[in-house]
């Protein structure tokens, strides 16, 4: 291959400038021509029947065109159970739950007559922990789960509200701790919490009758997916639908599926197709949209003396809220990796997606992988301090490298893990004397090693146009939602046509236009898409060079293309720009286009019995993160002084977009891993939905970052690259983990590591000691 | 956010104007200063007030100004960043600057104002702890004339004063201080800032020049009671005492046991009491090793 001229360049965002002038148009900001207002009635009660709904008042409220209720709306949806109504159906499974809608020609007529519309509840028992909902003799929160229809692989757990069972079976796990030296076992628990993208969540439908068409203006992150599920859910013709993705100012995973769809097209059958638009404040936004889910880990690991891993055994209890979202895939994804990236003989992991009447879990950057971590890696850690080993040596003696069979079956390939290790901790100074804390303060250091998998198999399909001016517009389905798409497929197409990055341009995602793709999640679009738009401009390449023989008298072999021309290869300065290729066989309205799709395909499904897969993933991204922290005894504070984290993203397409989202996602983790919490109590409400009293970091308690990467090839990934977009927060609480325990002596199992949770294990620890 | 209902709104040019308004218009009126409680109670919490005046067309009621007597006048309107940025606090007393540099953000701290921080009556007002240790009186206006308070009494409990609804409090004053005065302020909050305070505690003294004893001591506690606290029986343990790094934690301890915190989303009112003690320990031995020179030092401090 030629040089590479735009791919591998740490070049500067193209929407940079749109976006920090405040041009950028935002899902939240779209204003429609004679567009109404819709607002919400949620549900106060967690777990209750509707015995009657009243909407009299509200329908007669001057200004109100539409109120709607299950009754004009009775639809279920859901991407993997068909388990969640477009509006609560007969019962309500969480406080939050949409029960009816109003449209109005303002927003404050909208918020009066939502206020009008009574319903009458008849409570029910509550569930708020996923380790009880489970236990013999609890209520079913969906009493109907087995007539739900849902995916082939779902696998309903026995118990009461397990939703999934996922069960992952290597070995024999009885042998490996009996052949164990040294056995671990402890509980790890991750809370609930809330993606808090910048934007809150929106939604605009408008239906018109003559036509029969749908249309749907949302900042979803998977608009075809999306599409996909309105299209199963109504019954209408996919052809009748229609999504339009304005920008998405950030969605971490809460922005896939339906959120506030649901509730803007039911209105809008009933506004004589006037557009209306449904807006969650930030409230709304954290009750009723999308959580992490909060998980109960319970964790055993076996091991030889010399530090040889024998056995990991793994209960996981992930809190799937009232409705199983994607739950049953996290359940999957999250579990089948979480003993971590080690050879490990003996491996049993049981995962169950539970119910329980809070607000739904679902996608969260990471998918599984940092609950999974918070337990596994902090484990390791306690492995190696009970053998008298280096969590670095534990680690290396059993990591996966090239060439492994993984305890799932698959033969790994371009693993960069080691690498990562080094780097990560190195960067921080490993092993090397800290600075001398004052008196009470505490200096300690940590890290954690991850691998993820992505959504596999999938497909992502594109095309590119080149006009007779030689610009290029790319057709793809990936969606910018602040991760920096925009700037890598232009990258990719300028690289393959050879044009300056000015010259190409990403058109607006539309479903009628744009071809398929499956999700802008998993950190699959690098990898996917890329491949794809790759694909697309070669196609598009291939016929403009074939338009060109003519032209220049030469057959096609004899053509060569550098610089957006295409020349003779015995005279290069017979040349023609390909804009002028395209004007002398299309014209100067013409445009060539070229199309491009990939699909990766797995070997055999996944075996519902034993977890295996010879194929689980597409590729595997694997990341080392390694803090210093410091930590005050006196009052549990912990402060983070330095963080590196080292990234194999096979190839870094863009090093400048790979640095922003190393750092973007170890700023979330450090939060996640300090500060984060969705406090609900035990009848369901969430006692902090508002940036007061929910803690994201600021700048200020932003550390000293180091991003490292790692290029480990991918074979089959454009120019070698993997993706990045997940794994930046994925081991950041278990590395913060492990470096207060290396500070203090104490180890905390429950997430976030706020102060008073800190406190309170050092003071424990200080009682049991004295 | 929410469009409010529609409200009487006046906007006095004097304080007789205000005073005839309040008067005339009785109770439920609210105050209009910086608006950064008002205008989110009434966006966001739905808070109808009967009506509000605006006291930014009074001339007078901001501004620091060192009065002939040693005492330092603080206008009601004076906003927190002119508190945290004013060279003469910052030079006498940096830890009253500091606790105001410890509200919200740049952004909040250009408009809201000391005397909306006063009269809010939060538990967990930062700039309440330090005026009271600085013994800072009220000066109220009403119809029935003036009357000047201790700040110290000024705090009747969430949200409450002493005032009546026809008064408005016009100013701050802090009576002149010896040169040995010492003092801090340390804001404890799991986020470094744009954080409430889950404790607040603010110490000043004396601090003799040869003999290092302490005098005339004053800890005031926020965010552990429903009023600032003084926490007067940890004040007597120290007064007329050296300092120590011991005596330091027994006054903390003392402190911790007269505070009167409770358990909220924040915080058990059991970690609320101790970090009372081990702030105040803090805040005790900071005051006299000196202000902090900088921002990070400050910083620092607070492990």
């Amino acid at each position: 291959m030629s040089e590479l001229t735009a791919v591998g360049k740490p070049i500067q965002r193209v929407d940079a400038e749109e976006k920090i002038t405040g041009q950028a148009v935002y899902g939240y900001d779209l204003v429609l021509p004679d567009m109404l207002y819709g607002k919400t009635l949620f549900s106060p009660k967690a777990h209750a029947r509707i015995k009657r709904i009243n909407t009299e008042k509200a329908k007669a409220y001057p200004g109100v065109v539409a109120v709607v209720t299950a009754e004009d709306a009775p639809w279920t949806h859901g991407e993997t159970v068909k388990d969640k109504p477009f509006l609560a159906q007969g019962k309500v499974r969480c406080i939050g739950e949409p029960v009816a809608a109003v449209a109005a020609e303002d927003e404050d007529t909208a918020e009066a007559a939502v206020k009008l519309i009574e319903v009458e509840y008849e409570d029910l028992p509550v569930y708020t922990d996923p380790e009880e909902a489970c236990k013999p003799g609890c209520v079913e929160i969906h009493e109907d789960f087995g007539k739900y229809r849902k995916a082939d692989f779902i696998v309903k757990g026995a118990a009461p509200n397990v939703a999934e069972h996922f069960k992952l079976r290597t070995g024999d796990v009885d042998i490996g701790f009996k052949q164990s030296d040294v056995i671990v076992e402890e509980r790890y628990f991750v809370p609930i919490i809330q993606h808090a993208a910048m934007e809150p969540h929106s939604a605009h439908a408008q239906f018109d009758k003559e036509s029969g068409r749908l249309t749907i203006w949302v900042a979803n992150d998977a608009p075809f997916r999306a599409l996909h599920e309105i299209t199963e859910a109504l019954g209408m013709p996919k052809e009748k639908i229609r999504f339009i993705n304005p920008l998405q100012g950030g969605g971490f995973g809460s922005k896939g599926g339906l959120k506030v769809e649901p509730i803007a097209v039911a209105l809008a059958f009933h506004t004589n197709g006037r557009p209306v638009r449904v807006k969650f404040n930030r409230e709304e936004t954290f009750i009723s949209t999308l959580t992490r889910h909060e998980a109960v880990v319970y964790s055993k690991t076996g091991v030889k003396k010399d530090g040889t891993l024998m056995a990991r055994a793994m209960t996981i209890y992930w809190g799937a809220g009232a409705y199983a979202e994607k739950s049953p895939t996290v359940c999957i994804r999250g579990s089948l990796p979480a003993p971590g990236p080690y050879r490990i003989p003996h491996v049993k992991v049981d995962g169950y997606a539970v119910y329980t009447n809070k607000p739904v879990a679902g996608s969260y950057r990471g998918y599984g992988i940092p609950q999974g971590a918070w337990a596994g890696e902090q484990q390791m850690d306690e492995i190696a301090k009970r053998l008298g080993m280096d969590p670095i040596a534990i680690r290396m003696k059993n990591m996966f490298v090239e060439g492994d069979i993984s305890y799932w079956g698959e033969q790994l390939h371009a693993v960069g893990l080691k690498e990562t290790l080094v780097k990560a901790t190195e960067a921080i100074d490993w092993g090397k004397p800290t600075k001398t804390a004052k008196p009470g303060v505490k200096i300690g250091k940590g890290f954690a090693c991850i691998q993820k998998p992505t959504r596999s198999p999938t497909t992502s399909a594109a095309g590119v146009l080149v006009n007779a001016k030689g610009e290029v517009t790319v057709l793809a389905g990936t969606v910018e939602i602040g991760q920096g798409c925009n700037t890598i497929l232009s990258q990719v197409a300028a690289e393959e046509l050879k044009v300056p990055l000015e010259r190409v341009h990403m058109h607006q995602l539309d479903t009628d236009v744009i071809p398929f793709d499956a999700s802008t999640t998993s950190s699959r679009s690098t990898y996917h898409m890329g491949n794809a738009v790759r694909r697309a401009s070669i196609h598009a390449r291939e016929q403009i060079m074939e338009a060109a023989g003519p032209m220049l008298e030469a057959k096609v072999q004899d053509l060569g293309y550098a610089d957006g021309k295409v020349f003779l290869k015995d005279q290069p300065q017979q040349a023609l720009p390909i804009g002028e290729v395209v004007r002398r066989k299309l014209g100067i309205h013409g445009k060539v286009r070229g199309d491009g799709s990939y699909t990766y395909e797995i070997g055999k499904d996944l075996d519902l019995e034993t977890g295996h897969s010879d194929h689980a993933s597409a590729f595997y991204m694997y990341a080392t993160q390694a803090a210093e922290v410091e930590v005050d005894e006196e009052s549990g504070r912990v402060r983070v002084l330095r963080m590196s984290a080292a990234h194999d993203v096979g190839k870094a397409i863009n090093p400048l977009n790979c640095v922003a989202q190393i750092e973007g996602g170890v700023v979330m983790g450090i939060g996640s891993a300090l500060h984060e919490e969705l406090v609900i109590d035990n009848t369901g409400k969430v006692r902090n939905p508002s940036f007061l009293d929910y803690h994201l970091v600021t700048s200020l308690d932003t550390p000293e970052l180091i991003p490292i990467v790692v290029e480990c090839p991918e074979p089959e990934g454009p120019y070698g690259a993997k993706g990045l977009g997940e794994p930046g927060l994925a081991p950041t609480p278990a590395a913060i983990g492990n470096a207060v325990t290396d500070a203090v002596g104490v180890r905390v199992y429950d997430l976030p590591l706020k102060p008073e949770n800190v406190y309170w294990a050092i003071r424990k620890k200080k009682k049991d000691a004295a | 956010m929410k469009r409010t209902e529609p409200f009487e709104f006046y906007q006095p040019a004097s304080l007789q104007e205000a005073s005839r308004l309040l008067k005339e218009n009785g109770p439920g009126g609210r105050f209009l200063a910086g608006g950064t409680d008002l205008v989110i109670a009434m966006k966001e919490k739905g808070l109808v007030p009967k009506y509000i005046v605006d006291l930014k067309r009074i001339s007078g009621l901001s501004g620091i100004r060192e009065q002939s007597d040693g005492s330092i006048t603080i206008g009601a309107l004076t906003t927190m960043r002119e508190i945290e940025t004013s060279p003469l606090i910052t030079k006498k007393y940096s830890f009253l600057s500091q606790s105001a540099a410890e509200v919200g953000s740049i952004q909040i701290r250009n408009r809201a104002t000391v005397g909306g921080n006063m009269a809010n009556a939060t538990p967990s007002a930062d700039g309440a702890p330090a005026l009271i240790v600085l013994n800072a009186t009220a000066k109220i206006v009403g119809a029935n004339g003036d009357r000047t308070v201790p700040l110290e009494e000024f705090f009747r409990g969430p949200g409450q004063t002493v005032m009546t609804s026809d008064e408005i409090l016009i100013e701050l004053t802090i009576p002149k201080t010896g040169p040995r005065l010492v003092g801090e302020y340390i804001k404890f909050s799991p986020r470094e800032m744009m954080d409430l305070a889950y404790v607040g505690v603010a110490v000043a003294y004396n601090l003799g020049a040869s003999d290092k004893k302490c005098e005339g001591v004053r800890i005031v506690l926020g965010a552990v009671a429903p009023t600032p606290l003084r926490a007067k029986r940890a004040e007597a343990a120290l007064e007329g005492q050296t300092l120590t790094e011991t005596l330091a934690e027994k006054v903390g301890q003392i402190a911790a046991e007269e505070a009167k915190p409770i358990s909220d989303v924040r915080s058990s009112a059991d970690y609320r009491r101790a970090m009372v003690g081990a702030m105040t320990k803090r805040a005790l031995l900071n005051a006299a090793a000196g202000p902090a020179k900088s921002w990070v030092e400050r910083r620092e401090r607070r492990y």
